[in-house]
């Protein structure tokens, strides 16, 4: 295409660009930019406090605030469950790539979740973690019979974060309602956007590799090591940069509907967190200085991942 | 290629266009659209139709999506707010007219001839009184009793109680109410009380929840202290009373009409602690034989005076028309609206006070109306703070009160804890707000010798 050709189309391109650019303008981009100037306020929707720009106090207050690391814990702990769910995500995309008849209808099936209204999700599963008449309840009974976890009632999770301090305790080890929502996420994920950026990524890996690899007598298992799984490393590593963005953006949905964020706190999240004081505390500057620490915190470690993680992809 | 797109851009401005002309007109042509943010159910549905009767150049619409402070007050600050809203507690007041939501309706009630502080009871004044100003008019006015199921007290040979008495008196009752079938599994319990309630079991201990002046919480006191400890002795000592797990494996998914009233309803609880409100729900349980006495009391015959009230959104260009639904709560058809629906007590006191209310002949069984009004007349409203975000100090007491129901603290631990936490909290608002700063000095200078 000639240059002027090129010219002449660039109008027409624009014009067709601009709504969305536009609206990216002023529905993305300009409120992020705007919630940056507030973190740097004491805005508050009370009109009594007159509004001042208080530059780092902000951010001060947070970093001070035990609350502030409590909810930073517990969206950390709540990020254990992305090595199981990207592991099951692989697992569940092996099986569903082999030649199985009606695999189709298996990979509906597994990818129901991912469309189904996350709301309805997360009613279903308080009602399966019931500790008293919840299906998980009653087959762990059945099968240890050992007095099963609270769940959605309980404070305790599996390393002993404690419930009022930053530190662990004894008294807090055991199942509660933080690995209840873990579990569910992994549930959730396992047959989610993952196990198909997998399965594409499977159906790319050249048969000639495999091929090879039995020639030279290799079993199915180190195929997959010395084969799939190198194959598979581009995939992964978007995956775990994502699951790391969406791990730390993660637990407001879960918190507003299945817990609000108790019991005793422990299943508050940072998302929830900003919630909570924008919206129901008025503290607008505040919640912002959190949601920007939330952000650096997470380009922080997709930077991290990209310098690191990108440097063991070979292909 | 760029004529298809240029085509695809004109055919959706042509669709957007007929989209806007076909829009569905207003419901009501001509009249002026007010919209009421509340919780939707069958009472509200029929005090808006009366309204709508009463006012034929006026349609009242429920949004029942909207509700909540924080949606209201975002909503009201974007420019898109009701036209009137509920307000459900003093601190919910505060925040409303601090915010500059809330529209002083003083004088003009007062040229209507209308008085709060005459009229309503005196449980409902926080929710619309503010500083001496006046900002709406109370929906209802609540109070708790003890509902009995008479069923239950039979088949346990129990004599229905009467008030007044003391928890004392109760424990043993309420024990010999507490039955279980021949696998463990509770059948009913003695009682059946929302934690929400812990203010009433302060109270009646003889504790605060903020000293008079609001300047200190002081929840960290004996009494307070032994008021909760009662409160999670009900579950873990005398047994009496669910444990969050026998709660959960009760309880569905929340909203109006549902948990305890459901599970009383469903013969669950041979007495539970609750508003006149739940006849609402409990009248549709027709085999269900009711009763109320006034709820056990301690130290002092004291209980929890709460309820609802309706403001008008300052930012409405539809306020006067709004100010209409304010004049009609404080009338006699709503207010014999809500004593024949039992959406708790009428909020003008008088209403109350009608041969209609005592027995209303469309429930000839409903004997116990008496009790409510006198209940009303000793409760005390829910005390607040002016010098902490309400929204805040209710985190606080959750996380602390989740921890006592759980068992992992004592009910005098949670109330040190309590203390500490909100009256630091109070020190962080005093920091970011100099009017409440000014006005807490001038207070504490007050107190000074």
């Amino acid at each position: 295409m000639s240059l002027k050709a090129r010219h002449r189309d660039l109008l027409p391109a624009l014009g067709f660009l601009a709504p969305n650019f536009l609206g990216f303008i002023v529905f993305t981009v300009g409120p992020v930019l705007f919630s940056l100037a507030v973190s740097f306020t004491n805005w508050n929707l009370q009109r009594t406090v007159p509004f001042r720009w208080i530059g780092l106090e902000g951010f001060g207050e947070m970093f001070r605030s035990q609350d502030f690391w409590l909810y930073f814990l517990n969206t950390a702990y709540f990020m254990l469950g992305i090595p199981l769910a990207i592991v099951g995500a692989l697992g569940l995309a092996l099986l569903l790539s082999r030649p199985l008849r009606g695999v189709v209808v298996y990979r509906t099936m597994f990818y129901l979740p991912t469309f189904t209204s996350g709301v309805a999700l997360m009613i279903l599963w308080k009602a399966l973690y019931n500790p008293d008449f919840g299906p998980i309840n009653a087959v762990i009974s059945h099968l240890t019979g050992l007095t099963p976890p609270q769940w959605l009632l309980s404070t305790c999770n599996l390393v002993g974060l404690d419930v009022e301090r930053v530190g662990l305790t004894m008294k807090q080890w055991g199942l509660g309602a933080r690995d209840a929502i873990i579990i569910m996420g992994i549930w959730i994920a396992i047959g989610g956007n993952n196990m198909l950026l997998y399965l594409a990524a499977l159906s790319n890996v050249p048969l000639e590799l495999y091929e090879a690899a039995e020639i030279d007598g290799a079993s199915r298992w180190q195929a997959f090591c010395h084969v799939t799984w190198p194959q598979l490393a581009p995939t992964t590593f978007f995956i775990v940069v994502m699951s790391f963005i969406g791990g730390l953006q993660g637990g407001f949905e879960q918190a507003r509907v299945m817990t609000q964020g108790g019991p005793a706190g422990t299943t508050t999240t940072l998302a929830y967190y900003i919630y909570t004081k924008a919206f129901e505390e008025f503290q607008i500057g505040y919640a912002s200085s959190v949601a920007w620490v939330l952000f650096v915190m997470i380009f922080a470690i997709t930077l991290v991942n990209w310098r690191f993680g990108a440097k063991q992809l070979n292909y | 290629m760029k004529h298809l797109f240029a085509i695809a851009l004109v055919v959706m401005g042509l669709l957007s266009v007929v989209a806007w002309a076909i829009r569905p007109k207003p419901v009501a042509e001509g009249k002026v659209m007010l919209a009421w943010v509340s919780d939707d159910n069958p009472a509200r549905r029929e005090q808006i139709a009366v309204f709508n009767r009463l006012h034929p150049d006026l349609h009242l619409d429920l949004d029942p999506t909207n509700g909540g402070m924080e949606k209201v007050i975002v909503q009201s600050i974007g420019g898109v707010g009701p036209d009137l809203f509920d307000c459900y507690s003093g601190f919910d007041l505060s925040a409303y007219v601090r915010s500059g939501i809330a529209w002083d309706v003083t004088d003009a009630l007062a040229k209507s001839g209308i008085d709060v502080k005459r009229e309503a009871w005196s449980a409902a004044w926080p929710n619309v009184l503010y500083e001496g100003r006046t900002y709406g008019f109370p929906t209802n006015a609540c109070t708790n009793a003890l509902w009995i199921n008479k069923d239950l007290f039979d088949q346990c040979g129990v004599p229905y109680p009467k008030g007044p008495w003391t928890w004392e008196e109760f424990i043993p009752i309420a024990q010999k109410l507490t039955v279980r079938d021949a696998s463990g599994r509770m059948r009913h319990f003695g009682l059946l009380c929302d934690w929400w309630n812990w203010p009433e079991f302060i109270l009646q201990w003889g504790g605060r929840l903020y000293s008079e002046d609001g300047t200190r919480c002081v929840v960290d006191s004996p009494e307070a202290g032994a008021a909760i400890q009662f409160m999670q002795d009900l579950i873990y000592k005398y047994k009496v009373m669910p444990s969050p797990v026998e709660e959960a494996a009760m309880s569905s998914q929340g909203g109006w009409g549902s948990g305890s009233i459901t599970f009383f309803g469903g013969g669950k609880g041979a007495m539970a602690t609750g508003g006149r409100w739940w006849l609402c729900t409990l009248r549709t349980y027709e085999k269900l034989r009711l009763g109320a006495v006034e709820s056990p009391h301690e130290k002092r015959r004291v209980f929890r005076g709460y309820g609802r009230a309706t403001l008008v959104n300052r930012a409405s260009p539809r306020r006067e028309e709004a100010l209409e639904f304010i004049k009609y709560m404080a009338g006699k058809d709503y207010n014999d609206l809500i004593s024949h629906q039992a959406d708790s007590l009428a909020p003008v006191k008088k209403y109350s006070y009608t041969p209609e209310y005592l027995h209303d002949p469309a429930y000839p069984g409903e004997d116990y109306n008496e009790v409510w009004r006198e209940v009303l007349e000793l409760s005390e409203p829910d005390p607040i703070s002016p010098f902490i975000n309400g929204n805040a100090a209710g985190r606080i007491f959750t996380k602390q009160m989740d921890l006592v129901k759980n068992g992992q603290k004592s009910g005098a631990e949670a109330m040190k804890d309590a203390a500490r936490l909100i009256n630091e909290e109070i020190q962080k608002t005093l920091q970011i707000d100099p009017e409440l700063r000014a006005r807490y000095e001038a207070i504490v200078a007050k107190g000074k010798p």
